[in-house]
């Protein structure tokens, strides 16, 4: 009898961090790009295409480092990564508490299901021109779109998750004496975390298009309003850096999200 | 000396489910019955029969449409306040986002223990179960046996006077299963707690328990109630008695013809 529980036993306690063996197709994405920007180089100077319909990808860079260096884009970088986390924020905030008092409880869910089937399709840009004549074309115009934006993904998400609760689990937790509240703490949200953390994702993605979006069509200032000036006065170079730097920007909190859904789904990692 | 576990009296127990449609199923009637203080009862009984309910009703998570349950105290079985009481699941029901080490101390976190204090008594709880140098691990990186020593740790834990399993190794393959409940019957002769266990395996019904209750099928009636009366500490080899042969036999004359209901209901 003893030998089951042995061979059960004998396994070495370090669950954690195996050595995560890099595939050898990591460079093929890098080395695609690569030859995909020397091929745009040397394109664009072969066939002498105007730089105002196509900058080479050095002049991008130059022209991204020069709005840096003088033309304050610093400044509006900042502004609008403001905007987008203080949209995100909020409007995530309000999603996940609304989303656990809606997933728990049946009556708040009946009274306020219909609210939410009505303002979830709207499209959120359209809301420009009413929040506009409310608030004005100020930040907190700007971080009321996109928290409006974010707080739908994240609300239906955060439902979604609370309702999907393993009925045991809180059996379970009842068994061990926990009160209503210490059940809502302890199981239905962290068992929720994931469908929260999905919601949390789309949220963010959504709030870079409404800010950029509406920056373009209201602001003076941030990287849509700058975008859309360099536009208007046929900067295509300028046009371009603007679209670089929001890729760059998207790459790093997309790498930034992942690492959080690896680090809170640590115990999923059988 | 009289044990101080508490003894659980149920009388004219009844429960009848509603479904959303507004169908009622009656799933237990009229259970009468006496858990005794400090002795393991199985409760065996076909599938759907209502055991699973009886032991939600016994624990108090589930409150029944009729009858009563009280618990009872010393030689002169005073009724009073439910004891300590905790129990193990078929499906184990460990939080797959917790430690071991966390989800056997979750109990006691609940409870409002400091950090240092539940942690060390989480730690003889695993040592207990033979788990010790598993505390970090997550319940997805243990095997199903593993996993369901880790929910009896966390029961045990709570220094439970009524211990309840609900058909604790129902999820486990066969070898497991046997070891496992090896290991539970030394805790149990050990401590002498007031055991209830609900099972479908007529062999472990006999095998961990000192009394033995055969339900009907639905709705869920007490049919017989059996004394084992094979001595302890039991070894496997109690299972090669004529007392536990002829056990078997009686119980499954008993349960024959309630499995061939319960089976032609669901046709």
């Amino acid at each position: 009898m003893s030998e089951i529980a042995s061979r059960e036993a004998v396994a070495p306690p370090v669950p954690r961090r195996r050595p995560r063996r890099r595939d050898e197709t990591w460079f093929y994405g890098p080395a695609a790009m690569l030859i995909f920007l020397l091929a745009w180089e040397a394109g664009v100077a072969i066939s002498g295409i105007p730089e105002l319909f196509l900058p080479r990808p050095s002049a991008i860079v130059v022209s991204l480092v020069t709005l840096f260096a003088t033309k304050g884009l610093a400044y509006d970088t900042a502004l609008t990564l403001w905007r987008i986390f203080g949209g995100f924020l909020l409007g995530s905030m309000i999603g996940i508490f609304l989303g656990v008092l809606m997933g728990t409880s049946r009556r708040i869910f009946a009274t306020t299901d219909i609210f939410v089937a009505a303002i979830y399709p709207v499209p959120k840009i359209s809301l420009v021109p009413l929040l506009v004549i409310w608030l004005g074309t100020g930040d907190l115009f700007l971080i009321v779109l996109a928290a409006l934006g974010c707080l739908f993904p994240v609300l239906v998400n955060t439902i979604t998750g609370v309702k999907q609760c393993d009925p045991g689990l809180i059996l379970a937790a009842r068994d061990l004496g926990a009160s209503r509240a210490q059940i809502l703490r302890h199981v239905v949200i962290p068992a929720a975390v994931p469908a929260i953390f999905a919601g949390l994702r789309l949220a963010l993605g959504i709030s870079i298009i409404l800010i950029v979006a509406a920056e373009m069509q209201t602001a003076r200032y941030g990287l849509g309003a700058k975008l859309h000036l360099a536009g208007q006065i046929l900067e295509t170079g300028d046009v371009f850096a603007i679209l670089l730097l929001l890729s760059l920007i998207g790459i790093v909190l997309t790498k930034v999200q992942s690492i959080a859904d690896r680090f809170v789904g640590r115990w999923r990692a059988t | 000396m009289p044990a101080p576990f508490a003894a659980i009296a149920v009388t004219r127990l009844s429960h009848t489910f509603e479904s959303r449609s507004g169908a009622t199923t009656l799933a237990l009637s009229d259970v009468s019955f006496e858990f005794p203080a400090g002795r393991v009862t199985s409760i065996v009984g076909p599938s759907g029969c209502g055991k699973s309910t009886l032991l939600l009703i016994l624990r108090g998570l589930l409150a029944a449409s009729e009858g009563e349950v009280r618990f009872l105290y010393g030689a002169e079985r005073q009724p009073g306040p439910p004891p300590r009481m905790a129990t193990v699941w078929q499906s184990f029901n460990l939080l797959p986002w917790r430690s071991v080490l966390d989800n056997v101390a979750f109990g006691l976190e609940l409870g409002g223990m400091g950090r240092a204090e539940r942690e060390a008594r989480a730690q003889d709880a695993i040592r207990a179960v033979e788990l010790g140098g598993f505390e970090k691990h997550f319940p997805g990186q243990l095997s199903g046996g593993m996993r369901q020593r880790v929910g009896l740790a966390r029961g045990l834990v709570m220094q439970p006077e009524i211990l309840f399993l609900d058909e604790p190794f129902g999820a486990l393959d066969a070898q497991t299963r046997l070891y496992l409940q090896e290991q539970l019957s030394a805790l149990v002769e050990r401590s002498g707690r007031t055991v209830v266990l609900v099972t479908h395996s007529i062999e472990e019904a006999i095998f961990l328990g000192d009394l033995v209750m055969v339900m009907t099928a639905r709705p869920g009636r007490v049919a017989a109630t059996l004394e084992v009366g094979l001595p302890r500490p039991r070894g496997l080899d109690a299972q090669k008695t004529p007392r536990f042969g002829q056990l078997f036999e009686e119980i499954y004359g008993l349960l024959r013809d309630e499995v061939r209901k319960a089976m032609l209901e669901r046709i």
